[in-house]
């Protein structure tokens, strides 16, 4: 998923042990790739992002949805809903580096300083929150019904997570871990970003971006992108945000200083998560087909990759900080 | 490359489920569409797979000749719906709700439901290995749960339906009551539990495992030699389960893909051989009434069984 990912990454205390990596000389520099969560198949693709193919298929147990990076950029956890298991890959090379029983995690986010880990089990309606580090619960939080996206303050204060079926965003105090809030957002909302003091929140059963307050969850403003809002997607640069419109099969490019709708694509076969590429090119996977999109917003074009079966989470290993993606590299600089 | 029934479903959500939930304002199943749509469609591609293979083969080696064939309509009714429409969309709805639930309520009681590879770690990674087993306990559990529908009374007043017909063809497979249906539903959603389940993940396997089951069922004299028999059940093998004087108790041949579960358990039957199906105590409404009529044939069929002067055998 692409929410607030820039902020775990930019986490300078979180990276400070990426210095030591095992062996790092002896392997040779990897390609960037791209790693996609194939959730009707299985399995997650790796994909050389150069020529744009998939490598191979590393296989997990049943319904792999969303990822989260680990705060040392050393692990992607992979949420396995129906399988009940989170996923661990190396996020430089996708090689698989083990599994552990986890109750439904469909959604799941690690918190901008890395201390919590948020699970949302969208069939089971329940929130789980987990010490990041040791991976234990230290509470369920009921969630009627279908929490589904993750969005954190950039303090860690709050945890805000969108109810699908109940048409509401829950707020959850992760000092007391205790819901503050539950206010109704727009008709069965999914995607949800932390922007500029606000929420954004995707109605995906109307047509249009909630901002809501994150203190108290009123909405302040309804901006309309296209039929079927689903997932909001700040680009690196700070400059657009990115709504993709699950009926309407569009994406919207919103101006990220006035919200105001600035472009629209036309994007069939489900458009779902959106990785930003450092070529300014958007990675979108596409749930009703077999194929990752690669748009560039430059020109409109669209470049197919095929994958696994409706697939959903996809994460770019250029988001990795250098030191992580060059061996080399490593061994020189301890911290970034 | 591409499937295309996976193409034809990801039409059919964009084009027709999509904006029809968006219409309700159901967006929340819009991934239960999805896999539902998937279901429908590589249930259609069973169907047709199973008649371009299992027509001929009727035609070109009979074991009956009918004069009409208007009992095989109804059958077709039931393959329909049960592969394609009604059923797998109250399965994917209706019944994925009961087990969440039950799955929700476990989770909070701090129980898991493993899967099989989680059991067995070795299985893990080994998708194709792990798929081989499961078809394998699946199958065993199905043996079960037949013979169980032929031992207990009522279940077997709900089962005759699927034995009542006489004119037994690749369409009957999916004869059964839906009160039967939803029994075996509960069945494999228990097994679930404790195991897992995988899902669509193989459809190409799944298709192989339905049309074998199908054509088990097919007006075709059509055996697989003794070794064969021994490894896969052959239509030979099925018609003698189907056989007139094997309905009700004392049955033979309750296996549905794998013949070991009967050949362990002491009830197979490699030399029978039956040519007339059907269970000649039935109504007549259970034979060749339409589908309502068979379903309420069915009940009624059940609630006399708790009179102990019901014919058994
Ligand atoms: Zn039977
Ligand atoms: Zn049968």
């Amino acid at each position: 998923m692409d929410l607030s990912r820039r902020a775990v990454l930019t986490s300078g205390a979180a990276l400070a042990a990426a210095g030591a990596l095992p062996a790092a000389a002896a392997v040779a520099p990897v390609a960037e790739i791209a790693l996609v969560m194939n959730s009707a198949d299985a399995s997650v693709s790796v994909i050389d992002m150069a020529t744009r193919r998939e490598i191979r298929r590393e296989p997990v147990l049943r319904e792999p949805h969303h990822w989260t990076l680990s705060p040392d950029g050393r692990t992607l956890l992979v949420g396995d809903a129906a399988g009940n298991a989170l996923f661990s890959f190396d996020p430089a090379t996708g090689a698989p580096l083990g599994h552990q029983v986890c109750a439904d995690p469909y959604q799941l986010w690690i918190s901008p300083r890395g201390s919590v880990l948020v699970v949302a089990a969208l069939r089971l309606d329940h929130i789980d929150i987990y010490d990041a580090a040791g991976r234990t619960l230290k509470k369920r939080i009921a969630a009627r019904s279908m929490p589904s996206h993750i969005a954190f303050s950039p303090d860690e204060a709050m945890v805000f997570v969108t109810l699908q079926r109940s048409g509401a965003v829950m707020a959850i105090d992760l000092a007391r871990l205790a819901p503050v809030w539950t206010q109704p957002s727009g008709p069965t909302p999914a995607g949800i970003v932390w922007h500029d003091g606000r929420l954004l929140v995707a109605c995906m059963g109307s047509d249009h971006v909630a901002e809501m307050d994150p203190a108290d969850g009123r909405v302040l403003r309804r901006i309309v992108t296209g039929k079927g809002t689903h997932i909001i997607a700040p680009a690196p640069d700070g400059d657009t945000i990115y709504v993709g419109n699950r009926v309407g099969g569009t994406l919207t490019a919103l101006d990220a200083a006035t919200l105001k709708p600035r472009q629209s694509f036309t994007l069939s076969g489900g458009p779902d998560c959106i990785a930003f590429a450092p070529d300014g090119k958007l990675w979108i996977t596409r749930r009703f087909t077999t194929t990752v999109a690669v748009l560039d917003p430059a020109s409109g074009s669209v470049e197919p990759i095929t994958v696994g079966r409706s697939p959903h989470g996809i994460f770019l290993s250029s988001v990795l900080p250098a030191a992580r993606r060059d061996p080399a590299a490593a061994l020189g600089t301890a911290s970034v | 490359m591409t499937d295309p029934a996976l193409a034809v479903a990801g039409w059919l959500q964009q084009a027709l489920l999509l904006p029809l939930l968006y219409r309700l304002g159901a967006m929340q199943w819009e991934d239960l569409s999805f896999g539902w749509a998937l279901f429908a469609v590589y249930g259609l591609v069973q169907v047709a797979a199973t008649f371009a293979v299992c027509m001929p083969l009727e035609h070109w080696r009979p074991v009956e000749r009918w004069p009409d064939r208007r009992a095989v309509a109804t059958d077709m009714l039931y393959t329909l719906v049960s592969r394609v429409g009604i059923l797998p969309l109250v399965t994917f709805v209706g019944f994925y709700q009961v087990q969440v639930a039950f799955t929700g309520y476990l989770a909070d009681h701090g129980w898991v439901p493993p899967t099989l590879e989680l059991l067995v770690p070795p299985l893990l990674g080994h998708p194709v290995a792990a798929f081989v087993v499961y078809a394998v306990l699946l199958d065993g559990a199905e043996y079960w749960r037949h013979l169980l529908s032929h031992r207990v009374r009522w279940w077997w007043a709900l089962h005759s339906l699927h034995h009542a017909q006489r004119q037994m063809t690749f369409w009957s497979d999916d004869r059964n009551h839906l009160l039967d249906d939803l029994i075996a539903a509960l069945w494999f959603g228990a097994i679930a539990l404790l195991i897992g389940v995988p899902p669509l993940q193989f459809p190409m396997l799944v298709l192989v495992l339905r049309f074998l089951e199908s054509l088990s069922h097919a007006n075709a004299r059509v055996s697989f030699g003794w070794l064969g028999e021994r490894l896969l059940i052959s239509p030979r093998f099925h018609r003698a389960h189907h056989g007139v004087w094997a309905a009700g108790r004392r049955s033979c041949n309750y296996g549905a893909i794998l013949p070991w579960w009967d050949m362990i358990f002491g009830t197979a039957d490699f030399a029978a051989s039956a040519v007339h199906t059907g269970d000649p105590s039935a109504p007549e409404a259970l034979v060749s009434g339409g589908y309502w009529a068979q379903q309420a044939g069915g009940l009624r069929r059940m609630a006399g069984s708790r009179r102990p002067a019901v014919t058994q055998r």
